[in-house]
């Protein structure tokens, strides 16, 4: 089953497109980033999905169900947890989480129930009397993602869910929500921590320009980046050293700080450690930095805002 | 159960959760939505009713406080249900909490309903409050005076249909509106003149027949004359045909207010 489902999506804002014939895949139970700079489409994406948006062309569907001709059924499997506090300030949090609850259907004392479970899920059922205008910033946070739950999603929406939390709270949502996942509820993320993506997702795709440029598991993407050796030497040296061992792609030195880039660092290691000592060089430190999923993403949409200039 | 069948029942219940959120808003704040009319109506009574009404003569027959009592519910009435549905849009857009029900599965006509509703019956318990208002002060004018409803089905027939007009146009308004100038535009530019011109504090017959003519294009004396009939029994206009014209033009608005919420104007991207 396909819990989400975008083929050809264009949104334009006059002479701006914001999404650029976007065409993507989530299974029902994934787990799955949306990475990209700002304005790369993933809130626009988001809200052609839950109906804050309409798509100049192209198809959306949640569980199969078409965003605009099914949009009550598309809408009543949806928890969405938005960047933005838009929360309704005239009630304290837990009615504002019943109306919430009411909209999608569920009677009234089931809604309390819910509302209740939801805060206390989020660690915040004390302040439940509390407008949201009297929250602190961690706990706005945790009250969008208590509002998103209160209606028992299919598919779960996190926009920048971490965004200005600290670290503490960071790594509780996290885990709340790999919970969650691991019951079967399918996870969107979009964020800008590529630590995030890496630790909970299960594939990512990386947009950039309205335009999809890849879409991979994390250690994919990873293995598509560059390692980097770093080498201390004992001693100053004139010149970089010479070394032509096999799968090394570059040699750049600073100070006696020598960096080698390489598809494998393990792999080329002992290379290098050969060829340095043979060439007379003692080594004082030795550093492996693996590729991450912030090189790989940064290489991918510098190369595809090249392109778009081009 | 077909699915059908309970799409149909999970509606219903997302309709009530919107209209007991819109209810809820303005009875949880009377300083704001009961007590201003109140204070203005207590004024209107005061000096029109009673200083200035003492050296009015009988209008048609009736002591000038009765004569302008309809008038005066059907402009505190109109007025609360197209503010109640346009500022409860229009800060929901500022804030972007419409959003909750935006994202919500439900449908376009329960929410433009949900609106209309709550605002519509703030409406009526404005027009309830300015009748008490004036059960107050029409025994100072009139010795054993009190406020007759000589047409009640008339009478809830017009309050219905008027107030739930207005908070129909008060949705296209809270849609419309950019910011809350917009709102104090609507209100006292377009709305406040059309009521004071609509015939709440006179007859139509003694203006000349050039100004007569022009009121008959002011949807508000038909309303007004509407209530009237209501309450006194007397009008200037026929009360079928008002009727008649002025539920066909609510019905319009409605379709329009599900159209633009179709159509997501003001309210999506």
């Amino acid at each position: 089953m396909t819990a989400i489902r975008a083929d050809g999506l264009v949104k334009t804002y006059g002479s701006v497109r914001a999404l650029d014939y976007l065409s993507v895949e989530v299974e029902d139970g994934e787990f799955f980033g949306l990475l990209g700079p700002n304005g790369a489409g993933k809130t626009t994406f988001i809200s052609i999905l839950v109906g804050l948006a309409r798509a100049t062309d192209g198809i959306a569907e949640v569980f199969g169900h078409d965003v605009e001709d099914d949009y009550q059924r598309a809408r009543d499997r949806i928890g969405l947890a938005p960047q933005e506090f838009n929360v309704d300030r005239f009630f304290p949090i837990h009615e504002v989480l019943e109306h919430k609850a009411g909209y999608h259907g569920i009677p009234p004392a089931e809604a309390e129930r819910r509302a209740d479970e939801a805060l206390r899920t989020v660690g915040i059922y004390d302040k439940r009397e509390t407008r949201f205008d009297w929250l602190s910033g961690g706990m706005k946070r945790r009250f969008l993602l208590a509002r998103a739950l209160v209606t028992d999603p299919d598919l779960l929406i996190l926009d920048e869910p971490t965004a200005g939390v600290d670290v503490e709270l960071r790594r509780e949502l996290w885990e709340l929500v790999q919970r969650l996942n691991d019951d079967g509820t399918t996870v969107l993320l979009t964020t800008h921590y590529i630590e995030e993506a890496e630790r909970l997702c299960d594939r990512v795709a990386i947009m950039d320009s309205g335009r999809k440029v890849e879409v991979a598991t994390p250690d994919e993407l990873r293995a598509r980046g560059e390692d980097t050796l770093v080498v201390t030497l004992a001693n100053d040296t004139i010149g970089v050293p010479e070394l032509d061992a096999p799968g090394v792609h570059g040699v750049t030195l600073d100070g006696r700080t020598l960096s080698v880039t390489t598809d494998d660092a393990g792999r080329v290691a002992p290379d290098v450690i050969r060829a340095l000592d043979d060439a007379g060089h003692a080594i004082a430190d030795l550093d492996v930095r693996r590729a991450s999923l912030e090189d790989v993403f940064v290489g991918m949409t510098r190369t595809a805002e090249a392109e778009v200039s081009q | 159960m077909s699915i059908q069948d309970a799409l149909g029942d999970r509606f219903g219940v997302g309709f009530r959760s919107l209209l007991k959120r819109e209810v809820l808003r303005f009875v949880r704040r009377p300083r704001n939505t009961f007590l201003p009319p109140a204070v203005t109506n207590v004024l209107y009574f005061a000096v029109f009713g009673l200083i200035l009404g003492d050296r009015i003569d009988a209008i048609q027959g009736f002591d000038y406080i009765l004569f302008i009592l309809p008038g005066l519910v059907v402009l505190g009435a109109v007025s609360n249900a197209f503010e109640n549905a346009s500022f409860s849009i229009f800060h929901g857009r500022w804030n972007e909490y419409i959003h909750e029900t935006l994202t919500s599965p439900l449908a376009y006509s329960s929410q433009v309903f949900a609106y209309v509703a709550a605002a519509a019956l703030r409406g009526i318990v404005v027009g309830f409050i300015i009748v008490a208002v004036g059960l107050v002060f029409v025994p100072f004018a009139i010795e054993g005076g009190s406020v007759p409803v000589r047409r009640p089905l008339y009478l809830v027939a017009f309050m219905l249909t008027i107030t739930t007009l207005f908070a129909a146009f008060g949705v296209v308004g809270g849609l419309w509106a950019r910011d809350f100038d917009y709102l104090t535009v609507l209100n006292q530019f377009i709305l406040r003149p059309l009521t004071f011109f609509g015939g709440v504090f006179y007859s139509l017959d003694i203006l000349s027949p050039v100004y007569r003519t022009v009121s008959l294009l002011n949807p508000m004396v038909y309303m007004v004359n509407g209530v009237r009939y209501g309450f006194l029994g007397y009008t200037d206009v026929n009360a079928d045909l008002s009727l008649a014209v002025l539920v066909g033009l609510t019905l319009a608005v409605l379709a329009v207010d599900v159209a633009l919420f179709r159509r997501g104007y003001g309210i999506i991207e």
